[in-house]
């Protein structure tokens, strides 16, 4: 029955939910840890005003990094692989088998985010928005930097926030995630606003509303690399997360990431498929409510705690949540990383091997088709746990840490202790949860 | 001020790398997969019982999916790759077992529903 459409995602048998011992001490780890930076941390803003730079990486990786020829190769590396993306999109076939619903919902979603982490801003260098735009600009003798307008920086994110929520509303709640037309006619409209927007506004489109730009740059902050006045640097994860830029639309870029990785943990625990098996009104419209509710609460969570933080003369008020909202991209990477490690190793090693076959025809083109995941993590489910509860107190703690930092140059000096507390109240409250819902799956 | 920091970063994670360890993975042994579980599905005028709930087996545990239904149908078991169990009206047992530790889910897809959720533990 491989050609039925399943009103379910991809990837079959799913983790053994964290042993409650193990979400508690996680939950109070994070609690105790945020005090204990609260109380012993320095006093003087520490990253805040770019006071480590960063030192100098080793002079051939600069070299090599910063040479033409490096970029070319990444943006001819991104082409590829949309090229590829977009032959199993059109020709393939409507099965899970087709390898196109792995590499969007795994390779692309999960498998950015990882290697942002690990490499810096990927989909900056690789985009083939950017490359396509940079092309016609090249033909019609433009500068690709600047459009025909000029980008409002009242917008900043908020169409990025569209953007992901879009995406995750696809994955998530929308009755058919896996249908290949549905999916296809996604990429199809995200591919056309890319284009448009690039054509209208130039560069600075991409990097404020482009949602997979955003979202890897975001995550690449807290990767070791960034480049420093032309020169590549290797810094402190706490050092990049300072310099985001604190634009419009921030909050919601990282509300809707953290309310939707909650969900999608939370809709599948018995709770939730209980409800709206028993509930009178189908499933789609209360995961979409759902979706939303959690998007929302974390957004309006974390907005009121900032509100409640008092601020020097020098910040208004409500520009507070989006100076503070770069402490929460910790949070969500290790959320993230304990959520979708075992799909991305999983299903990313059975993407391989179907990528190899696209088309169901007994292929081998790139030499993988015989791959198979191990399930490892499967087998060692304490292992799988403990990664799990200690990337989530890692993340916690980070964004205790960066939170704290903003506090101290936002902060009156009065203030500069109990000021911070409702913003670390909301932490521990989304690090708390999210570990129970790890517990529940 | 720095060691204290890193002391107390580090206080931390050992303590939940300790709780951890106190679990382990070793599993059954042979010859002590438990007793086979009963689960009882019912398919009457387009509905199922059970309706979703949480199920704890073993690895290698042996299943009785015990179904009785007034028409055809058949139920799916998500496991890696998915087993599709077709039934007649009446009634059928499928003896089943998981080897991978997990949650399985077992659905009807023609009702678009979540019979039950297994909890296969090592």
């Amino acid at each position: 029955m491989t050609g039925t459409v399943e009103a379910h995602g991809i990837g079959g048998q799913a983790d053994l939910p964290i042993p409650l011992e193990l979400a508690v001490s996680g939950a109070v780890a994070a609690l105790v840890l945020s005090f204990t930076v609260l109380i012993v941390a320095w006093r003087k803003p520490r990253y805040d005003g770019g006071g480590h730079p960063g030192r100098p990486a080793w002079h051939v990786l600069d070299t090599i990094t910063g040479s033409p020829a490096f970029h070319v190769a990444l943006r001819v590396l991104g082409i590829v692989l949309a090229l590829y993306t977009i032959m199993v999109a059109v020709a393939g076939q409507e099965t899970l088998t087709n390898p196109f619903f792995g590499i969007f919902y795994v390779w692309w979603w999960v498998g950015l985010v990882f290697a942002s982490a690990l490499f810096g801003p990927v989909w900056r260098a690789i985009s083939p928005v950017r490359t396509l735009s940079a092309g016609v600009a090249k033909l019609a003798g433009s500068d690709p930097d600047s459009g025909l307008f000029t980008y409002p920086a009242r917008l900043g994110h908020w169409p990025a926030a569209l953007g992901l929520f879009s995406f995750v509303w696809l994955e998530l709640a929308y009755k058919y995630p896996t249908e290949l037309g549905s999916v296809r006619f996604w990429c199809a409209v995200y591919l056309a606003a890319m284009l448009v927007g690039g054509a209208l506004f130039g560069n600075r489109f991409f990097e404020n509303a482009d949602p997979f730009e955003v979202y890897s740059s975001l995550i690449a902050k807290l990767s070791p690399w960034a480049r420093v006045d032309g020169r590549l640097v290797v810094r402190s994860p706490l050092a990049g997360l300072s310099t985001v830029d604190p634009r419009p639309g921030l909050v919601a870029v990282v509300a809707v990431l953290f309310g939707s990785t909650a969900f999608d943990s939370f809709r599948e625990s018995t709770f939730w498929v209980k409800t709206y098996q028993e509930a009178s009104i189908s499933k789609v419209w209360l995961d979409n409510a759902a979706l939303l509710t959690f998007c929302l609460t974390a957004g309006v969570l974390f907005t009121v705690a900032c509100l409640l933080t008092p601020s020097t003369a020098g910040t208004p008020h409500r520009e507070l949540p989006r100076r503070y909202a770069h402490s929460i991209v910790p949070i969500i990477l290790g959320y993230i990383l304990a959520h979708y490690l075992t799909l991305f190793v999983d299903v990313g090693t059975q993407t391989l091997a179907r990528a190899s076959d696209p088309f169901g025809k007994g292929w081998d083109m790139l030499g993988t088709a015989s791959v198979e995941p191990s399930y490892w993590f499967s087998y060692h489910p304490s292992v799988l746990a403990t990664i799990k509860v200690l990337a989530v107190v890692l993340g916690h703690i980070a964004a205790a840490v960066a939170a704290h930092d903003r506090a101290l140059s936002l902060l009156p000096k009065r203030d500069q202790l109990t000021g911070q507390l409702p913003l670390l109240v909301v932490m521990v409250g989304f690090t708390a949860g999210g570990l129970f819902l790890l517990f529940n799956a | 001020m720095q060691r204290h920091r890193a002391g107390a970063v580090l206080a931390g994670l050992a303590l939940i790398a300790g709780l951890s360890a106190c679990g382990d993975d070793s599993g059954a042994k042979d010859g002590d997969k438990g007793d086979p579980v009963t689960i009882d599905i019912t398919f009457k005028d387009g509905s199922v019982t059970p309706n979703g709930d949480r199920i704890d087996v073993k690895v290698g545990q042996p299943i009785d999916l015990v179904v009785t239904a007034d028409e055809p149908g058949e139920i799916h078991m998500h496991t890696d790759p998915e087993q599709e169990l077709a039934y007649d009206a009446g009634t059928k047992t499928f003896k089943v077992e998981v080897d991978r530790p997990g949650v399985v889910v077992v659905e009807s897809h023609a009702l678009d529903k979540t019979i039950v959720s297994l909890k296969v533990e090592p």
